[in-house]
């Protein structure tokens, strides 16, 4: 398991790479967290497209920095997750937050969110 | 019977990769599908992580038992722990129910499992143990070619 964050501006930008166990989540949690309260930050992008497998702590972890952000009123997106995430996260109530691109693409929404 | 594996692991959260790497090769030979093969592996992991984390505590003693069986294209396993076992199975198969929110279980395991195999079955008993029996049928990629 590893994962970059990439900080633009207001917009954290968090890739996971490998394999997303409760194991590994309680790794990286506190690192994601601590790096993402540091910034003035409204969006998580989470970019899932390298991910090859997550179970429900991966719900657990988004849902998590969801609450964080909520006291910035901030927003979530998760991008590319494969089938069996995207039904995962159907059944978890997080559908609406799921979304299919380029991260450019998602960093654009954000903002015509944010903006508009 | 086509094949049978039986695999034993101390509640360590480690291991969680340990069950899903034995249960793929396990799978591997009915060329699933890669969807199919993310399905059974979610199954195994939620079920192993409930043993571990909630069963045993994750203190590195109790034994975690995976057992799976191949009867032609259905592998069923079934999760076997000696933990503390769930007072009320109907409550915590409950989505959103968990009794560790503050370690950010999201209490979607058991709709995930019963979600994703064809047949779910949970047996607890508080201070004996949990069994965990599920069965899933791999439709192979083989097998599609042919019909």
């Amino acid at each position: 398991m590893n994962y970059e964050i990439n900080m633009e501006n207001d917009i954290a930008i968090i890739r996971l790479y490998g394999e997303l166990d409760h194991h590994e989540t309680e790794k990286i949690r506190n690192d994601i967290s601590k790096t993402i309260m540091k910034g003035k930050l409204n969006t998580i992008i989470w970019n899932l497209e390298r991910l090859n497998f997550m179970d429900s702590s991966g719900v657990g972890l988004i849902l998590g920095r969801m609450r964080e952000l909520s006291a910035v009123n901030g927003q979530t997106i998760i991008l590319n997750p494969s089938n069996t995430m995207k039904k995962i996260f159907q059944y978890s109530g997080l559908s609406k937050f799921v979304m299919e691109g380029k991260e450019e693409e998602a960093i654009l929404y954000a903002r015509g969110i944010v903006n508009g | 019977m086509d094949n049978e594996m039986t695999l034993s692991f101390v509640a360590l959260s480690e291991n969680e990769s340990l069950a899903r790497i034995a249960v793929t090769s396990f799978v591997a030979q009915l060329d699933p599908t890669i969807d199919e093969l993310s399905e059974f592996k979610t199954i195994v992991s939620e079920a192993v992580s409930n043993a571990i984390i909630h069963g045993y505590d994750e203190d590195g003693k109790g034994i975690v038992t995976v057992h799976a069986v191949r009867e032609g294209d259905v592998v069923s396993v079934v999760v076997k722990d000696e933990g503390k076992g769930i007072p009320d199975i109907q409550k915590a198969m409950e989505p959103l129910f968990t009794t560790k929110p503050d370690m950010e279980r999201s209490g979607m395991g058991f709709t995930i499992m019963e979600s994703f195999a064809d047949h779910l079955q949970v047996e607890s008993e508080p201070g004996v143990g949990t069994v965990v029996t599920f069965s899933k049928k791999f439709h192979s990629m083989k097998m599609k070619q042919i019909s």
